[in-house]
């Protein structure tokens, strides 16, 4: 058994050999971390000297405490410069610690000694620990010290400084961890550097070309509940626990305790690889033979399948299509198999002439890459034929892109967090008629296979639009799915009637039925500012007015499903800003001083089928029947692009040859096509005159209000643009501007118009 | 005593030690000759318990030697390039070993640097090739283990320092009987220092006999016989290794003690008979002539 003494002696022996790793660790904790928090604190004293004049002292001081307590959480909480000295240290300290592995003469002189292997590593390991501990607690320490000197330290900072030094310290464990593997794996330290890489960056290459491949490959694959960044890592779970404490101000005991079995499963891997190494390997690349055609499989094939995917996103092609290009993804995927296999084995022998030993292990590498490869391609395991049986399914999301969302479309959780809608709808919305979903899929899926078949051009009567689908299983499983629903489609339109209309659907998609909203609007931090107009007029709405109109429009929107949406154009938008002040942040800035705020905007469309709620809105003064106020047109100009025109233009002339073009093809690519194309057959048209202006004026909409929406429902002409001219008396020119771009609603462009605006060659 | 039985270590599937049992007796100097390749070092390597043996034991006074410290307290090895701590000199030396040998003999140690003239505050790094084998020879006798392995230690020391080596060795195996284990490819170097000796090669062991007992079981003889039947009678009668014929002059290598053989001599008529003293070299490729191997070729280039 090792005596207390002669390990505390061993120790000691052990670190005179290491005296510029603790240098190197005293230069970056002990020195570094409090001269920077010294200067940075006086920074921020000096550019606040101004609040002592601007407020009275109590007031002043505890501004000037909150500003020097959050600059001094953040230099000793989570940063970046950190994880780059703790990664750097780690390394460092591994590899001097045990780099008497690489070496014979260095073995046989350790070895030789009568001491046990066990305790060798012990000391070693203990101090790599030690090298990294008291630094950084020394360092914090006089930070601390420096903090408390200027104000700067209360019990959150102490508090912060203590969660991160423990997420440090797991991190550090992880990366140190790591290096000792790798360094048990080699017997020389440039292969330990590159498997130190391999360990790191090795999740992240087979993830991307997985997720490459599902997404080149699988006409319903979807990124959204995929992890890019790789799980059995100490940097993404650094990360991880580091965004958890910036908005929770707390450590994520799930991830930290991920980080520490990890930390401590590689530390385990580690040793037993120490004491099954054997003292020859010293000086080869790799110190278990077994494991080397293991390794270099697994790295040629992601490696070989990466690159293929490469030439893939390089050739931008269609493996459905073009031939040549696939032709071309095999060549390279295959040069790659016989270059990484041949790479690896010149590494094994430190000879270049080895390149093409242990052919097997190409073969075998090749073999595996053209399965996985074969896989994807032909879809083997049926990635986009999958559809749930509705029996075995608990609940459905389903989450289509951009539909209803207004001019703003914010989700926020419970505690005013912010979600994207897909995460939204993951959380609160439930399905349950999943019969009616899977229908609307197969459906949906079959007309879009057909498609793709076909390869046929979109045709009348047929608008895919893209959607999330989320199968919750009984099993406890989770499936996503992309799916392109052609909303077009009669029967599917009966369906999307039922989910969209269902109370499930609106709850986790409609944000203006959100128990989320409710709840934020009973809450007195919350500044909630509503509006009610058509994106040009818009009126300011009272608290409490608004809350009573959130519940009539909550009851209204029982009345929505897909087809009266898709059928309607908005009469107007409730809008709503949600701030939230934080008091600590204040600055000063070119216009004075200021607070700082976070905030959410959101917009509900309301339809005239919302007739109670139009109704309550028309009662109290509200502007809820037309579009425009005439009494404020000076002029109205309208621009006809002659779009169509402009297409067959280019095609006479493209036939004819000879000149230059001056109509491109593109100029049927819509309202945003090159000016360029424009120019040829763009026609204006002015009015003044009251009756036109005013039969203008009964059809048309701003454009902000009518956007092209996922249910391909009512839209604005393409060709037309109407722009408003607003008197310089009036009062919306003084709070919107000289002019509002409006457009006509399909099929309802006045025929003096038409004709006034037609291109004439 | 050391005892090394059907060992075998191969590296890269080559075998570096095949088979091979050796026994080291206490207080003897054990030489370990063979060629470049033929094991020396890795047979040392394991029984200094730095590798591990595929097949076969090594035992240290009956404890196996491997990750055992009972057993490696009792051994210092000196591998053919002694390794120093970077930066070091001969204190930091003396202060790492004794952290890990308790009967570390510091007084002994810095007596040592006296009497060779190596300054104790000079880093390491500036002593010549001869003098780090000096040091570590030191450290290896100061350890005060029992059995000393010395890796080609030898191979390079002046004349003058071989013979304070020697004599360092002479009063510690008389002291405390400690076991020099040398291991060399040069024969001449270990003539006058070892009492039995190993013959590696090819990874096994070709003999492993004392010094002393193979000195007095091979004598040499040059005789010119009177007669051819003189000459027939004489061969039948002796355990000849080696005939050498010039002319009439035959020169043997003959296996006995040295009454034993003139008893022989007495019995035939000779024109010419003279014993010859015979080189441990003699002796060597005497012994391994007579199992098929030139060794010459193999340790005298």
């Amino acid at each position: 058994m090792t005596s207390k003494s002669s390990f505390l002696v061993s120790m000691k022996e052990n670190n005179k050999r290491r005296l510029w790793v603790w240098v190197i660790a005293v230069l970056m904790f002990v020195l570094i971390l409090p001269v920077v928090t010294a200067f940075v604190l006086g920074g921020v004293a000096r550019s606040n000297e101004w609040i002592w004049e601007a407020a009275d002292a109590a007031t002043a001081g505890q501004l000037v405490h909150q500003k020097m307590a959050e600059v001094m959480g953040g230099m000793l909480g989570f940063s970046g410069p950190v994880v780059v000295f703790s990664t750097i240290l780690a390394v460092i300290s591994a590899v001097q610690g045990f780099s008497y592995l690489y070496s014979r003469k260095k073995i046989d002189f350790y070895m030789g000694m009568p001491v046990k292997k066990s305790k060798r590593f012990l000391v070693i390991w203990v101090n790599g620990i030690l090298i990294f501990i008291i630094p950084y607690l020394t360092g914090l320490f006089i930070s601390l010290l420096i903090g408390a000197g200027n104000g700067a330290v209360d019990s959150g900072v102490l508090y912060t400084a203590a969660a991160t030094f423990l997420v440090n310290l797991c991190f550090y464990l992880g990366v140190y961890h790591l290096a000792i593997l790798a360094l048990m794996m080699t017997g020389n330290i440039v292969v330990t550097g590159f498997g130190f890489l391999v360990f790191c960056l090795y999740e992240c290459m087979v993830r991307y070309m997985l997720l490459g491949y599902m997404q080149e490959f699988f006409d319903y694959f979807t990124y959204y509940g995929k992890e890019e960044a790789p799980l059995v890592s100490p940097f993404s779970m650094y990360g991880k626990l580091a965004y958890a404490f910036s908005y929770k101000n707390a450590i994520d005991i799930k991830y930290l305790l991920f980080l520490l079995l990890f930390a401590l499963t590689v530390g385990v891997i580690s040793y037993v690889c120490y004491l099954k190494r054997p003292a020859e390997a010293a000086g080869k690349a790799m110190t278990f033979e077994i494991t080397k055609p293991f390794i270099k499989v697994l790295i040629t094939v992601p490696v070989a399948l990466v690159a293929g995917l490469m030439v893939f996103d390089r050739v931008n092609m269609d493996f459905n299509d073009a031939k040549e290009g696939i032709g071309w993804v095999i060549f390279i995927t295959a040069l790659a198999v016989v270059l990484g296999s041949a790479l690896i084995q010149v590494i094994y022998e430190f000879d270049i002439k080895g390149a093409l030993h242990k052919k097997r292990d190409i073969l075998i590498s090749g073999a595996l890459t053209a399965f996985i490869f074969v896989v994807f391609q032909y879809d083997l395991f049926g990635y986009d034929d999958y559809i749930p049986a509705p029996d075995k399914i608990e609940s459905i999301a389903f989450v289509p892109e951009n539909y209803e969302q207004g001019t703003s479309g914010m989700y926020f959780d419970s505690d005013g967090s912010y979600l994207p809608a897909v995460e939204y709808a993951e959380k609160y919305m439930y399905l349950e008629n999943a019969g009616e979903v899977c229908e609307l899929v197969k459906l949906s899926m079959d007309a879009h296979n057909e498609d793709v078949k076909t390869k046929e051009d979109m045709e009348e009567g047929k608008y895919y639009s893209y959607s999330t689908v989320i199968y919750r299983l009984k099993s406890g499983r989770t499936v996503n799915r992309a799916l392109w629903v052609n909303v077009e489609d009669e029967r599917s339109g009966q369906l999307l009637d039922t989910i969209i209309g269902s109370q499930e659907f609106k709850k986790g998609y409609m944000i203006g039925t959100s128990d989320n909203l409710n709840t934020i609007l009973k809450q007195d931090k919350y500044k909630i500012t509503a509006s009610y107009g058509n994106t040009v007029y818009m009126e300011r709405m009272g608290f409490e007015e608004f809350k009573e109109f959130l519940k009539i429009y909550q009851r209204d929107m029982e009345l929505a499903n897909f087809s009266n949406v898709k059928n309607s154009v908005p009469v107007g938008i409730v809008q709503l800003d949600i701030t939230e002040e934080l008091p600590w942040a204040v600055y000063r800035g070119a216009s004075g001083i200021s607070k700082s705020t976070r905030g959410w905007d959101l917009s509900i469309n309301l339809y005239p089928f919302y007739e109670e709620s139009l109704g309550y809105l028309k009662e109290r003064g509200y502007s809820v029947d037309r579009q425009l106020n005439m009494e404020d047109i000076a002029s109205i100009q309208v621009i006809n692009y002659n779009y169509e025109a402009a297409k067959k233009l280019a095609e006479k002339q493209e036939a004819e040859g000879g000149g230059d073009i001056i109509v491109s093809e593109t100029a049927s690519a819509g309202r945003y096509g090159r000016y360029d194309s424009d120019v040829a057959t763009r026609v204006y048209a002015d009015y003044t005159e009251e009756d036109e202006m005013r039969e203008i004026a009964d059809c048309i909409y701003p454009q902000d209000l009518v956007i092209g929406d996922w249910d391909n429902g009512k839209s604005l002409e393409e060709d037309y643009r109407v722009i408003i001219n607003f008197k310089a008396d009036s009062d919306i020119m003084k709070y919107y501007g000289t002019s509002a771009s409006y457009g006509f609603v399909e099929g309802q462009v006045p025929d003096f118009v038409r004709e006034d605006t037609v291109y004439k060659e | 005593m050391i005892e090394i039985r059907n060992v075998t270590k191969s590296y890269d599937k080559i075998k570096a030690v095949d088979d091979v049992s050796v026994s080291i007796k206490e207080s003897t100097v054990f030489g370990l000759i063979g060629t470049n390749g033929a094991g020396k070092s890795t047979v040392l390597r394991m029984v200094a318990g730095v590798l591990e043996p595929e097949q076969g034991e090594i035992a240290i006074d009956g404890l196996p030697v491997f990750d055992n410290m009972e057993a490696k307290r009792n051994i210092y090895f000196i591998a053919d390039e002694p390794y120093f701590f970077a930066n070091s000199n001969a204190i930091d030396m003396q202060k790492y070993l004794c952290s890990v040998y308790p009967e570390f003999a510091v007084e002994d140690f810095y007596n040592y640097l006296v009497n060779f003239g190596l300054d104790k505050k000079r880093k390491i790094n500036t002593y010549s090739k001869g003098m780090k084998k000096q040091l570590a020879l030191i450290c290896g006798v100061c350890s005060g283990t029992k059995y000393l392995l010395c890796d080609e230690t030898f191979d390079g020391l002046d004349p003058v320092m071989r013979q304070g080596i020697k004599s360092i060795f002479a009063s510690e195996i008389e002291r405390r009987g400690m076991t020099p284990v040398i291991a060399s490819h040069n024969l001449r170097e270990l003539e006058d220092i070892c009492d039995h000796v190993g013959l590696l090669h090819k990874g096994g062991v070709l003999l492993s006999k004392d010094l002393e007992d193979m000195k007095c079981n091979i004598q040499k003889v040059q005789c010119v016989f009177k007669t051819i039947d003189d000459e027939a009678k004489a061969i039948k009668a002796l355990d000849i290794m080696k005939n050498e014929k010039r002319g009439s002059l035959n020169v043997l290598t003959v296996r006995g003690n040295k009454a034993e053989i003139l008893a022989v001599f007495a019995t035939v008529n000779t024109i010419f008979f003279e014993a010859l003293p015979l080189s441990l070299e003699e002796i060597f490729i005497s012994e391994t002539e007579v199992v098929g191997y030139d060794v010459k070729k193999l340790i005298l280039g």
